[in-house]
């Protein structure tokens, strides 16, 4: 092969060739569904995105309860926060709402929120959970796909707060 | 028939090659200084040759890209939406490339073991082929990540480019910084290089450190790999911080040191052919450099209009304590100028680089074919190279017998060492003599045994290298320098 011909253009195709297909090889390789994300250890620092504006996450429960009874009602309306959830891009936290033993609504007390994808992912996300978990009355839901820590944060911080209130 | 290469053996008996030179209209000889009567280079002992770390070298760089690969698969649990695709693929792209935007920078940090080691020329061509390859995965880096981002909050591609660049923490920075980058990629391209003058060429290649200081932080604060991964930061904070020392100290502190060191000006400037002029550079401990024949240093005349240019230009004679001397073709505005310096004008030099020195061969007989300008290095090495009489043969191509540069100096040398010298020139008709196996074979009926040094225009060289090989000069015999890119 002398070394003063070079053929350029093979060069070329043979390079985009195989970084294409490498590239396209490791994406196939990975599993197509959803996995669950395994659980941060407690002691995890806090990452870099996080401002210091974030709560220092809580891992103790601040089971609040409230009964709050309207005259003549006999339901009773109870509100419990979950854990906070570390994932790596912040804490996830929410608190539910029973209503007579019912879920009527869970709310997001700490998501992370530092950039503008953070803040997207929860745009959309949140109220698909929320949706979900109303629907089926538990924690058992599917992550958002494109959200998966998120997801995973809110499903565990949801369970946490329904293992509280004994449901 | 006959191969057309021609024989001369000088008659004269100077032991050693003065620096001086005669143009052929047949003006006297203007000598410099008379040089010492040196020794004969003794026969060599024919060591086992200097390993190039090339292998090695290329062994780092993937496997470094093995490791930036490995840090996206563990950091990935899965790809499942086509959101996924996209923004992960764009995830491998922008990793890739950002690792070999480092490794770019430290192909031309003038590392010693880069430039000896592996070879200039060689080091040179690495980083043109990585640096092309670098600029697509980053046009897929954006393409992939722009529409990834888009599917993904169900915005279109205009939005959710505004929304990245404006409100992503470090994008605005990073985005200047692929600008950047991009420009110097296309004025690179081969089609465009040609057109725009070297120095322009030069300095807009310069802004990539620029390019990728802006770059590197987004890297870190929006890289899902680097989230609460302390590691992999801390990985990708030493990687670029020790290109940058590689930099500093090779590109900048190093060369200081060498010019406060030596004290480089120019001693004389001495018309050698038409349009050739050696150039003596005299400075103190020169020995220091560490200087082999067939290598160069690259020049920087402090002289008006010349200050701003370093040009690579081989040492044409082996390098002496206290001077060292470059031989020069006027081609352009540049290498004109050159013959017009003045003696005493300051010069900064960076080096020594290259790889063809005495260091490469491992055989008793060598071969030396040079073409044009390439006699250069080959002169030099015709000097000192160490081989016993017999043994070391010069072929010298030009166009005409006007254009064999330091001829004088050549015969002199070949009687002094007992070394053939041959020159072959195009036919009175202007037809040029294509050099082929059967005409090396008739000059050197054992050519196959040789180890063959050969600098020349590229033409030349691609046919000359054909011709050796079909000889039967094995290719690991065969040491060259080209700097097309």
């Amino acid at each position: 092969m002398n070394p003063f011909r070079t053929r350029p253009l093979r060069r070329v195709l043979i390079g985009t060739v195989a970084t294409v297909s490498g590239v396209s090889a490791l994406l196939a390789l990975k599993p197509h569904t959803q996995t669950t994300v395994t659980p941060q250890a407690a002691a995890q620092p806090a990452t870099p995105s996080a401002t210091p504006g974030t709560a220092e996450p809580s891992s103790s429960a601040s089971a609040s309860a409230s009964a709050s009874a309207s005259p003549g009602a006999a339901a009773v309306t109870k509100k419990i926060t979950g854990d906070a959830i570390q994932t790596r891009y912040g804490p996830v936290q929410v608190q539910i709402t029973l209503t007579g033993g019912k879920l009527t609504a869970v709310d997001v007390l700490q998501v992370p929120e530092d950039n503008p994808k953070d803040q997207q992912i929860n745009d959309y996300a949140v109220p698909v959970l929320k949706q979900e978990a109303l629907t089926a009355q538990s924690a058992s839901v599917d992550s958002v796909s494109g959200a998966t820590y998120t997801s995973d944060g809110y499903i565990r911080s949801l369970q946490s707060a329904l293992d509280k209130s004994g449901n | 028939m006959g191969s057309g290469f021609f024989s001369l053996r000088a008659t004269s008996e100077v032991a050693c090659p003065q620096w001086g030179g005669r143009n052929t209209e047949g003006h006297t000889l203007a000598t410099v200084h008379e040089p010492p009567r040196t020794r004969r280079p003794a026969a060599p002992a024919p060591a086992r040759p200097r390993r190039s770390p090339a292998p090695l070298v290329l062994a780092l760089v993937w496997a470094g890209a093995a490791a930036v690969l490995a840090l996206w698969w563990q950091d990935t649990p899965s790809v499942v939406s086509q959101a996924d695709w996209l923004t992960d693929g764009g995830r491998i792209a922008g990793l890739l490339s950002g690792y070999a935007c480092a490794v770019l920078v430290a192909l031309m940090a003038r590392v010693p073991a880069l430039e000896r080691g592996v070879g200039s020329d060689r080091v040179a061509r690495w980083h043109a082929m990585a640096g092309r390859w670098t600029v697509c995965l980053l046009v897929a880096h954006v393409v992939l990540i722009v529409w990834g981002y888009a599917v993904q909050g169900h915005s279109s591609v205009w939005e959710e480019t505004v929304s990245i660049v404006f409100d992503y923490p470090d994008m605005l920075k990073a985005t200047f910084g692929t600008l950047i980058l991009f420009t110097v990629g296309i004025v690179s391209a081969r089609a465009v290089r040609r057109r725009v003058r070297h120095e322009t060429w030069y300095y807009l290649h310069l802004l990539t450190y620029a390019a990728l200081f802006l770059a590197f932080f987004h890297q870190l604060s929006l890289g899902s790999e680097f989230v609460g991964n302390r590691l992999a930061q801390a990985a990708w904070y030493a990687l670029y911080l020790g290109v940058a020392a590689l930099v500093l100290w090779f590109r900048v502190l190093a060369p200081v040191r060498l010019n406060l060191r030596h004290r480089l000006r120019v001693a004389a400037v001495i018309p050698e052919a038409p349009g050739v002029f050696s150039v003596v550079v005299h400075g103190r401990r020169l020995g220091e450099l560490a200087a082999e024949s067939g290598q160069f240093l690259r020049w920087r005349f402090l002289a008006p209009g010349l200050c701003w240019t370093s040009s690579p230009y081989s040492l044409s004679a082996a390098p002496r304590p206290d001077a060292l001397r470059i031989t020069v073709k006027a081609l352009g505005g540049h290498s004109a100028a050159v013959a017009t310096l003045r003696p005493g004008t300051r010069v900064w030099a960076e080096g020594p680089y290259g790889a063809l020195t005495a260091g490469r061969r491992s055989r008793a007989k060598v071969l030396l074919l040079a073409g044009g300008v390439g006699i250069t290095p080959l002169r030099a090495l015709f000097e000192s190279l160490p081989a016993a009489p017999g043994d070391l043969t010069l072929l010298y191509r030009a166009r005409t017998a006007q254009d064999l540069a330091l001829r004088t100096e050549l015969e002199t040398i070949a009687a002094a060492r007992g070394a053939r010298l041959f020159y072959a020139v195009n036919g009175p008709d202007g037809a040029r003599v294509p050099i082929t196996a059967a005409g090396l074979r008739d000059v050197l009926p054992d050519v196959a045994a040789h180890d063959v040094y050969l600098c020349g225009p590229s033409g030349m060289a691609e046919a000359a290298y054909d011709a050796l090989i079909a000889a039967g000069v094995p290719a690991r015999h065969i040491h060259h320098e080209s700097f097309e890119l």
